[in-house]
């Protein structure tokens, strides 16, 4: 105790409490806000600031999207060719890995605090009413993004390190370049129907059980689509053209969605569907009208939230 | 409907951004809610509350709640004009919100993260840099008690504790005015009174003002610098404490026996007695009423067994004026 501190007992009382002090810092304003949320469900998406168990999908998630980069890494080391494409990545391997990390996460994000009733007390701050959505599909995208384009930096860098020259090193370049617009777009899509499907329910379990049978059904039914409609199957040997049914029946899913307009885009790799051919613009429609569907019904959501 | 209140502080304010010096803390003029489906909440409300501690009185769906939402400006009115803090609640409602600590009614913290965390972070989302969040986090669960418990996940705190919880995310952003819709909402006695304490600190040692919603006259009526009573989302009453308390002065006398008797007595003498369990309650008016009823139990010889000054708790007031 300090000789002050002592005088003041002495004087007729103990000071137990130093009692309230305002605040006379700073104040950040909206923007600064949206940031520090985006950056904390950035945080969250990925398990940082949970415990460990939260942290064991995105890990793995991650690690095994890894892994065609690391086994094309050692195959060019090898002396051969690079093995995966940019565009499509291993494409089966990628639809798998979203559908957990999406359904595993995206309830991380929002319906953790649906279930405890947390949104009144963001609104009651100086935030405008569709901030909190917002906030939390840029972190997701993000956490999406990263987990899709990692890998295929790896992929390149992997590439790159054994290629003869800058000639080879602009090839290399200029065929990433598109691979990683493509993964801009399935971010996207992805972890706004993610954010959409999972803002439905506060139960965890409903949200990740409506996001995978949604990405699941979906995508079996397009490749069902695909076959009945005589696709690149038995008939063909995969080799002739494909029927207008199979050319058409990537669009009931996300997935074949994001690999039509791929292939429109002027994607050269083998796909799950056959090459759109003319119908190409009718998948740049499905992926707008999907991502228009997923965010109309986000913000329709906390609309009504914020109000109750 | 309008109500003339003898709370009105200074002219108002002129208009412009940022909280207005002199302006009163809350001023509604006529404001109206209806719900679709002709639901009435708020009803052509029009009041005014000035700095201090001041209790949000009435029934279960009175229009408390709708009040705070318009408050915060979260919900336009139908009609009529809303301001806190000088700043009108339709156009400027972040700027309110930056300076106002809202604690809900309901629960609404998560269970899995610690005490520290949440409340660091939704310091964050007042607008706090990170480094201050952190340390006003901390500083405002000392103040309401958690300092000890604030590394521990909030799902394992009793009631009382989450209360405590919740008025500290209120507290966290240093506000102006906090508003706490039901802070005694689930506690038991001991917890309610433990809880209104640490509002009327706040409140009175922090300077922060303070309206604070109740649906139990008694319990906010010993915390209370002012009171405002709605019920079916109109003004019934809005007044200072101290006003309330000089027409509640009552002279509280007990006797073993004969109390018809002494009620007819004083009655005539001109003091209206009212009888309240074994007791009577006398108007006290002047100094003489001691007098009169002293000389008027031992006129009648009546056994005196209590005789005592007593403070007309408000809810009788209202449960007169309503009747």
């Amino acid at each position: 105790m300090t000789a002050e501190n002592g005088a003041l007992a002495g004087a007729g009382g103990v000071i137990h409490d130093i009692g309230y002090r305002r605040y006379t810092g700073p104040r950040l304003g909206r923007p600064a806000i949206v940031r520090a949320l985006v950056w904390y469900s950035l945080r969250s998406s990925v398990g940082i600031g949970r415990g460990a168990k939260a942290k064991i999908i995105p890990v793995i998630a991650f690690a095994v999207m890894c892994l065609p980069a690391v086994a094309n890494a050692v195959a060019v080391a090898q002396g051969g060719h690079r093995v995966v494409p940019y565009d499509t990545y291993i494409f089966q391997l990628r639809v798998l890995i979203m559908i957990i990390f999406v359904a595993a996460q995206a309830p991380e994000l929002v319906s953790r605090d649906l279930r405890s009733h947390v949104l009144p007390l963001y609104f009651c701050r100086p935030l405008r009413r569709l901030d909190y959505p917002l906030a939390k599909l840029t972190a997701f995208i993000l956490a999406c993004l990263a987990l899709i384009e990692i890998p295929l930096l790896l992929l390149y860098l992997g590439t790159i390190a054994q290629a003869g020259g800058p000639s080879a090193i602009w090839d290399q370049t200029r065929a990433l370049i598109p691979g990683l617009l493509i993964g801009l777009l399935w971010a996207v899509l992805l972890a706004s129907i993610g954010l959409a499907l999972a803002s439905l329910s506060g139960r965890r379990a409903y949200a990740t059980g409506s996001i995978a049978i949604y990405f699941f059904l979906t995508w079996i039914l397009a490749g069902l689509l695909d076959s009945v409609s005589g696709g690149r199957g038995p008939v063909t040997g995969g080799l002739g053209p494909a029927t207008a049914g199979a050319r058409l029946s990537g669009l009931v899913s996300p997935f074949t969605t994001l690999d039509g307009v791929r292939q429109w885009l002027g994607g050269r790799s083998r796909g799950p569907i056959p090459p759109p051919g003319g119908y190409g613009p009718l998948y740049g429609v499905m992926f707008l009208l999907l991502l228009a569907a997923a965010l109309g019904l986000l913000v329709a959501r906390y609309r009504k939230a914020a109000i109750s | 409907m309008t109500a003339q209140l003898p709370l009105r502080a200074g002219p108002p304010g002129t208009p412009g951004p940022g909280p207005r010096a002199g302006a009163a803390v809350i001023e509604t003029t006529a404001l109206s809610k209806r719900y679709p489906g002709a639901v009435t909440a708020l009803d052509g409300l029009t009041l005014q509350v000035e700095p201090g501690i001041t209790g949000l009185v009435g029934a279960n769906g009175a229009g408390k709640s709708t009040l705070i939402k318009i408050l915060l400006g979260l919900l336009p009115p139908s009609s009529g004009q809303a301001a806190v803090l000088g700043l009108d609640c339709v156009r400027e409602g972040q700027q309110i919100r930056a300076l106002t600590g809202y604690m809900p009614e309901h629960d609404c913290l998560p269970p899995d993260v610690t005490a520290t965390e949440f409340v660091t972070h939704l310091g964050r989302m007042s607008g706090l840099p990170p480094t201050a969040a952190k340390e006003r986090a901390a500083e405002s669960l000392r103040h309401v008690g958690l300092y000890e418990e604030r590394y521990r996940q909030i799902g394992t705190y009793s009631t009382g504790m989450k209360q405590r919880a919740k008025l500290a995310q209120a507290l966290v952003g240093d506000p102006r005015l906090m508003l706490l819709d039901e802070p005694t909402n689930g506690l038991d006695p001991a917890g309610r009174s433990a809880m209104l304490d640490l509002v009327a600190r706040i409140g009175s040692e922090f300077g922060i003002s303070m309206l604070v919603s109740s649906h139990l006259l008694g319990e906010v009526e010993q915390i209370c610098d002012m009171l405002v009573v709605i019920d079916g989302g109109r003004l019934l009453r809005a007044d200072s404490m101290t006003s309330f308390t000089q027409v509640s002065q009552v002279l509280l006398v007990e006797v073993d026996e004969g109390i018809a008797e002494l009620a007819a007595e004083l009655a005539a003498r001109g003091l209206r007695p009212r009888q309240e369990e074994r007791a009577l309650l006398v108007q006290i008016a002047s100094a003489a009423t001691y007098d009169e009823v002293r000389d008027t139990v031992a006129d009648l010889g009546l056994p005196l067994h209590r005789l005592e000054q007593r403070r007309r708790r408000v809810e009788e007031l209202f449960r007169e004026e309503t009747a």
